[in-house]
């Protein structure tokens, strides 16, 4: 059976070889229409960032350096220059972009899945029709439309948001949309782009990002709840926290600092909304989204803001001090990505609000709301060492939730209060290596590992909203290791051809109720090829 | 004495309006600048321009696209943009031994590069792919840039039998013999 597989694997890769090595072109996304380059002048392997896209990232989306000489669509001034002198600290007439910076992106993606997908049926009560799991699937991916900007006077925007996914209409919902305000210090006689603010919904300044990731499969960590579930063994485990790093923030960050060398921080107040549940609208109660015209509503499940922070510096190593200083090295066969070491850490701090309801006294009915705050945090530290071609990071994570559970006194049939139970903790990260063997394709591994005590079995009711049946609880730490192999082709600058292999090792689980070792855990293998294109 | 005189300024006049004619014509089938050049010299060596024609690169694009250059001319590449550029060929006339890479050089720098070998040079950048430039090497002084248009005269070519060559970018190349007595026509259909 490996051997039929991993025929399959080659005969596979042989098929796309053939197929996508055949030409070459130049995209035209947003920023490339505007100023008339290819794709590559930022990304390495879009949208994974060189040196220069994430100077210019850094910048505001903008050119480090003499923007308007390199702008090939004038933009709109919404006033003439000359209108600062009348009041110079306070009204900047700004610009528009000539032509809307739109972007579109879509992919599509085939996946082949291992014999021992559907394993886990066997777990279920004899007689129970499971569900079935294809050996081969076809899934139409994300359609996204995305603009990005700059308003002029270092005001850049960024709107993102999945119009369609896997072919269901409009479910994927807004990405990351906000204001930037780059290089506010200059107000505070600070350094140079030492403070900037970012208003709206974004991505956290992760160590890597996951919502602009070059890889089909998002890093195991990022995506890691901390969802218990009342054990009967276990009782203490009752944590129910939603949150992911991956997650979208919705507040207010400050940063500062560089992302193609030296420091660079990010503090960030965000929303908290740990229970995973939509925004809620209250009719009475208005809402900049919501209230009595209908809407949205409210996002925070909690008057607890959550903290981020994050420190990282990067060191170029570049042994010519005038090219350690530029975004990029002066290489001899042209300009290249800096030798770089980056070394960073990271910290989010959140209270979640847990509420039960519970009764002072013996009473037959609950009277009282219970509430308490559940001290959650998330830390680790991460590194990116780039040689030429070659780039290897990784991170790691540890997760601490304090458990508190309703507490019933004897007697009673309701809680009268909370106790501390054992934390929640989980660890983990990942480490990635990517090697650019041509300018066209890259090479990728990457080892995923997870370890939880309030994990489950991987692959059933993974999704917060669909917590796995109480049997595949674990009680104890639950590891999983994930490698994935994998490479990337651009067909064009904009259409790119990728594929991984996920290989995941069987691990010990453990059937809680008789601590027997479960046969044929659900670990399965996946191939899947992806199709990519943007303009 | 004085007549004498005259009959010689009469005679070398006469010989050398004889020796400088113009080879003209136009260039069709394809849209844009055409390079039309002489492609020998009856035997003689031309000593090359000392001036060095200047390729920039200025708002991520090579000023001029095309260049015309004479064998053994040194052509200095300027960087005009506040962004690293790089400057590289892959061959020179087809020949890729002759493929060369000049490297990266800060914003108002420029290096030099002396073309010895005749032939049409991609240049390319390998950080923005999307610009590039020809220098067209000819091996006489006897050349031209079309207008838009493709019409095209090249002067000051001594009297002689030559071929004339039309380059386009992204064409095949094509010759034609031409007598210059005076004046010469060559016109040329080149395709893609």
């Amino acid at each position: 059976m490996l051997k039929r597989r991993q025929i399959t694997v080659v005969v596979f890769s042989q098929l796309l070889l053939a197929l996508f090595a055949s030409s070459h072109s130049y995209a035209i996304p947003a920023f490339s229409r505007q100023y008339g380059t290819s794709c590559s002048t930022c990304h390495v392997d879009f949208p994974k960032l060189n040196d220069f896209g994430k100077a210019f990232k850094d910048a505001g989306f903008k050119f480090p350096k003499d923007d308007e000489t390199f702008i090939k669509i004038p933009p709109v001034m919404l006033g003439s220059p000359a209108q600062k002198e009348l009041w110079p600290h306070t009204i900047w007439p700004g610009s528009i972009p000539g032509l809307p910076p739109i972007g579109l992106r879509f992919n599509t993606f085939f996946q082949v899945t291992s014999n021992n997908r559907n394993n886990f049926n066997a777990q279920l009560a004899p007689g129970t029709v499971g569900p079935f799991i294809p050996r081969t699937d076809f899934q139409p991916g994300f359609f996204s439309i995305f603009t990005a900007g700059n308003f002029g006077s270092g005001i850049a925007f960024w709107v993102d948001d999945d119009i369609s996914v896997s072919g269901a209409n409009a479910n994927g919902g807004l990405g990351d949309a906000y204001l930037r305000f780059v290089n506010l210090g200059r107000f505070l006689k600070l350094p140079t782009d030492s403070l900037t603010l970012k208003v709206g919904q974004f991505e956290l300044e992760l160590p890597f990002t996951q919502a602009r990731s070059y890889d089909i499969s998002p890093y195991d960590i990022y995506s890691q709840a901390n969802i218990g579930a009342v054990n009967p063994l276990y009782p203490q485990q009752f944590v129910n926290n939603s949150f992911t790093l991956a997650g979208p923030g919705r507040g207010v960050e400050l940063s500062g600092g560089h992302h193609y060398g030296g420091y660079r921080y990010a503090i960030a107040i965000v929303d908290q909304n740990t229970s995973g549940t939509p925004p809620t609208n209250y009719p009475n109660v208005p809402s900049g989204t919501g209230g009595n015209s209908g809407g949205v509503g409210f996002f925070s499940d909690s008057n607890f803001k959550d903290l981020y922070g994050r420190l990282a510096y990067r060191f170029n190593l570049e042994r010519d001090p005038a090219s350690r200083h530029e975004v990029q090295a002066a290489g001899a066969t042209g300009p290249r990505d800096h030798t770089y070491l980056t070394l960073g850490s990271y910290y989010f701090y959140g209270r979640s609000v847990q509420r039960a309801q519970g009764s002072l006294s013996n009473t037959t009915t609950p009277t009282i709301v219970l509430t308490a705050r559940e001290l959650f945090y998330r830390l680790g530290g991460d590194f990116d060492f780039n040689y030429r071609k070659l780039d290897i990071y990784g991170l790691y994570m540890y997760g601490h939730d304090n458990d508190i559970v309703p507490f019933i006194p004897a007697g009673f049939t309701f809680p009268n209060r909370f106790i501390s139970g054992s934390p929640a903790t989980f660890s983990g990260g990942f480490i990635q290596a990517d090697y650019l063997l041509y300018p066209w394709m890259m090479t990728i591994m990457r080892w995923d590992r997870v370890s939880s005590t309030a994990d489950f079995l991987n692959g059933i009711g993974a999704s917060a909203s669909t917590p796995p049946p109480t049997p595949f609880f674990s009680p104890f730490n639950s590891v999983r290791n994930r490698f994935t192999p994998g490479v990337q082709f651009l067909i064009h600058a904009n259409i790119k051809a990728s594929f991984e292999y996920q290989v995941r090792p069987k691990q010990v689980v453990y059937n809680p109720g008789t601590t027997v070792q479960l046969v044929s855990p659900f670990r399965t293998n996946t191939a899947t090829a992806a199709l990519e294109f943007v303009y | 004495m004085k007549r004498s005189l005259v009959l010689a300024v009469l005679v070398m006049t006469a010989f050398v309006t004889s020796e400088a004619g113009t080879i003209s014509g136009k260039v069709s089938g394809v849209a844009g600048e055409s390079v039309v050049y002489v492609d020998n010299s009856a035997g003689k060596t031309l000593a090359a321009s000392t001036q060095h024609p200047v390729v920039d690169q200025r708002g991520l694009m090579f000023q001029p696209h095309i260049t015309v250059v004479q064998v053994g001319t040194t052509v200095d590449f300027l960087n005009s943009d506040s962004v690293a550029h790089n400057v590289f060929w892959t061959s020179i006339g087809g020949n890729k031994k002759l493929g060369h890479n000049l490297g990266t050089w800060p914003k108002g720098e420029r290096k030099s590069f002396k073309f010895d070998t005749p032939g049409a040079v991609s240049i390319l950048c390998n950080v923005h792919p999307e610009m590039s430039a020809y220098i067209v090497v000819v091996p006489t002084p006897y050349f031209v840039t079309s207008d838009q248009a493709g019409s095209y005269k090249i002067e000051n070519v001594p009297d002689g039998s030559y071929t004339v060559i039309a380059w386009h970018e992204g064409t095949k190349n094509q010759s034609k013999p031409v007598s210059v007595s005076g004046d010469g026509k060559a016109d040329f259909t080149l395709s893609k």
